[in-house]
């Protein structure tokens, strides 16, 4: 009896579950429709969904949003893209969010492959969405082919990737020098890349290998690729120490990060490392290493006790105190909010087209930078501007357990004096002072 | 002629309680638009645009290693393939869907010969995993080459079918449906007018044995893998043409396992089968979006229990439900009928008492 009735209760289960979401809820008066849409499952979607709730409930704590002279309140919807796995199921997913859930404007997005398809299905719909998570250039190209379909999407954060190798070399150049002063280094140093096998870090191993030597004099003596899985480095890094190289170049988002930091500090490799290592971003990171981490410097977007602006040491604090953990550049969906709450209030409307143009020309300061959008006249219409008194992002460095913003500073050109209240000086290893001092 | 006409449909499917169902499935399909006005009903017709794209796909794999026998866990290389060829033409030669669909088509019966070379000497484990390896060889060259192929991001920017999402979903029916009929009369065991449905059993329950009864099972393997590749080909284009973008995604290994799922989930070597399969759990997925945190699990909870009590698939399970055969002359006949409606011997065991 049981063997028969259950295969009828799962029957009529999924039809009770294929029926019943179907069925509409009430619209609510002077709400503003909010979708957040992100790899939920992740700590990039887990952000983007932490820095839309901090945004929405504090403007709606202030009694929310002024439209032209009548108070609106901000819901969010949530969105799972699960873009990770599936475009097809990102581009319906922000399509049920625009027509179903009736979200008036967008924000998140992290995976490019998913992000394309995400973009056509809001501006099938007219629906500004801010971009805060999906670094490729080409995003912000569509606009420049079609401007009249495409000018709904903007890109909040993080600014496009090819600025990644320039923060990379700058902060670089800078350890290199404090180096070359600190250690009495004479002649070129010499730089090993390390950069894991994956197809985004191709570019920049190749821009790497040109710039290194062509802007900063210092030689490039070999390219390593480990997997971005690899769990032991210990073949590569002996290689590096025997090539001399003073300075490790990254190019790391995998977990190979981990066991690479970790064997730098047993090995005592005689060489400082900077660049990307994701995983150093993470507050985990310090103990996931057992402290053979320290010294570890990467590009990043927060750190505790950084003021990128007047805003981010209030927004990073009590991202860390509700979340307990350090905010990622995803949680710029704080920024995204705030920007609309701006844009609606000063044209004292909710059309799409009217807050558009409103945003071509805002100057906003965020939390994480000041956010001005690139032209419509440039090859990347509606990107975030970067550089000097924009957004600059930031680096890290590991010290005694702590992660500590070292960069930008002391930058030469038109990098010269730019620097964040917070920032401190980037610190030799104490395995590379011992190695270069004594007799 | 038109009296015999009828009196076959009469006596071939709506005597058939199965095939009435799938009748008056493919018919709500056409009045599926009707209902679904404004914009929320664009979502539901992409859900349904993607479903009849994923049933073309999950057909094809059944076709192949339901009835077949040839165990392809790397279905998803015939989807790319034809995502990308189809991606590549309409990028850079400016061609337009309706030829782009069908040359993508052909690249994935072109694929499904290179993959059938190692699948004429293996079987079994064997053959399932060196067909799980041909899509991670192509993803390779995808990364390989990504000045031709867009890498990671792929090729987006695509021509899309229609300007309308109601004309789009017509479009996907109507290929849906004449695939699935297709590959339906080519597994048919019982037709009298192609013998592939029959020789395809051959060659999964003995090949040995077919091949000593005088068949030829090199080319029907062949044509098994050109068929599968063609239909999960016009899947991946179409796919391509409606998404605007052809991506690494289109090759990756969930997209292969879904596959496996729908069709067993559905009823493996039915045809019918990965059909109900992929109508359930593709809109089932996308509803659970409501419980995002367990969405995976519930979808995991539901097809365990399905097979745990509805090991053959559902589709197959409700078959049985309401048909019967009848054992002397194999006709099928409605459950409730007592007796055979053409030899009218008694269909249930001593249903005469």
């Amino acid at each position: 009896m049981l063997k028969k009735l259950i295969p009828l209760l799962v029957v009529c289960s999924l039809l009770v579950l294929l029926i019943v979401p179907s069925c509409g809820g009430e619209e609510e008066d002077n709400v503003i429709k909010i979708g957040v849409i992100g790899p939920m499952q992740y700590v990039q979607g887990e952000h983007h969904w932490y820095g839309a709730t901090m945004a929405a409930e504090e403007i709606n704590d202030a009694g929310g949003i002024d439209v032209d002279g009548e108070m609106y309140t901000i819901e969010l919807i949530k969105a799972d893209s699960n873009e990770m796995t599936s475009p097809t199921d990102a581009a319906a997913a922000m399509e049920k969010l625009i027509t179903v859930d009736g979200a008036q404007f967008v924000v998140g997005g992290f995976r490019t492959e998913s992000v394309f398809p995400m973009i056509e299905a809001a501006m099938d719909y007219d629906t500004i969405f801010l971009g805060c998570g999906a670094a490729t250039e080409s995003l912000c190209q569509l606009a420049v082919d079609d401007y009249d379909r495409y000018k709904y999407w903007f890109r909040v954060t993080p600014f496009n990737s090819t600025k990644l190798v320039s923060n990379s070399l700058m902060t670089l150049g800078m350890a290199g020098g404090i180096m070359q002063q600190g250690l009495g280094l004479e002649g070129p140093l010499q730089v090993a890349i390390l950069a894991e096998q994956a197809e985004w870090a191709d570019a920049m191993v190749a821009a790497y290998q040109a710039y290194v030597p062509a802007m900063l004099g210092m030689e490039v003596v070999g390219t390593w690729r480990p997997s971005a899985t690899a769990t032991d480095l210990n073949a590569e890094l002996t290689a590096i120490e025997d090539s001399g190289a003073h300075l490790i170049l990254t190019i790391l988002s995998g977990p190979v990060g981990i066991p690479y930091a970790r064997q730098l500090g047993e090995l005592e490799i005689p060489a400082a490392s900077v660049g990307i290592n994701v995983e150093a971003q993470k507050d985990g990171f310090w103990d996931a290493t057992e402290g053979y981490g320290n010294y570890e410097t990467t590009l990043n977007t927060y750190a505790e006790g950084i003021a990128l602006t007047s805003k981010t040491a209030a927004f990073v604090e009590e991202f860390i105190e509700r979340f307990d953990e350090t905010p990622t550049y995803n949680a710029g969906t704080y920024d995204a909010i705030y920007l609309l709450k701006e844009v609606i209030e000063s044209t004292g409307t909710l059309d799409a087209d009217t807050i558009v143009e409103e945003l071509e020309g805002i100057d906003y300061i965020g939390a994480g930078g000041r956010i001005v959008f690139m032209g419509t006249d440039t090859t990347t219409p509606h990107d975030v501007t970067y550089g000097p008194g924009y957004t600059t992002g930031i680096a890290t460095q590991w010290q005694d357990g702590e992660m500590k913003a070292v960069w930008p500073n002391l930058g030469v050109g038109e990098w010269e004096g730019v620097t964040y209240e917070g920032v401190v000086m980037w610190q030799i290893p104490d395995r590379v002072i011992a190695y270069y001092t004594q007799d | 002629m038109l009296r015999r006409l009828l009196r076959d449909f009469q006596g071939d499917v709506l005597a058939i309680p199965g095939r009435l169902l799938a009748l008056i499935f493919f018919v709500v399909l056409f009045f599926i638009p009707l209902f679904l006005q404004g914009s929320s009903g664009s979502y539901y017709l992409r859900i349904f645009i993607f479903a009849n794209m994923y049933v073309i796909f999950a057909v094809s794999w059944d076709l192949l290693s339901g009835y077949t026998g040839q165990l392809n866990f790397g279905h998803a290389l015939f989807f790319g393939v034809a995502a990308y060829t189809t991606a590549l033409l309409n990028i850079h030669l400016g061609w337009q869907p309706w030829a782009t669909i069908p040359i993508g088509a052909l690249a994935g019966v072109i694929a499904g010969l290179i993959v059938c070379l190692p699948a004429l000497r293996l079987r079994g484990p064997y053959l399932a995993l060196v067909t799980l390896a041909f899509p991670l060889i192509l993803l390779g060259i995808i990364f390989a080459f990504t000045d031709f192929t867009g890498g990671e991001l792929g090729i987006s920017g695509l021509d899309r079918i229609s300007d309308s999402r109601t004309t789009d979903y017509y479009i996907s029916v109507a290929v849906m449906i004449v695939s699935v009929m297709i590959m339906w009369k080519l597994t048919d065991a019982g037709s009298s007018i192609i013998r592939t449905g029959i020789v395809f059993h051959a060659i999964r329950e003995d090949e040995i044995a077919a091949r000593a009864s005088g068949i030829n099972t090199i080319r029907y393997k062949l044509l098994a893998f050109a068929v599968a590749g063609f239909f999960a080909g016009i899947a991946g284009a179409f796919h391509a043409h409606f998404m605007r973008i052809a991506g690494p995604s289109n090759l990756e290994l969930v997209l292969s396992f879904q596959v496996i799922i729908w069709t067993v989930f559905g009823g493996i070597t039915s045809i019918y089968g990965p059909v109900v399969g992929v109508y359930i759990l593709f809109p089932l997925m996308e509803f659970l979006r409501a419980a995002p945190e367990v969405r995976y699990l519930i979808f995991a909870g539901i097809v365990v229990i399905m097979l745990l009590f509805m090991p053959e698939g559902i589709a197959v399970w409700v078959r049985d439900k309401i048909e019967r055969e009848c054992p002397r002359c194999k006709l099928s006949n409605m459950a409730f009928r007592k007796t055979c409606r053409a030899c009218n011997t008694y269909l249930y065991e001593h249903a005469g008492d």
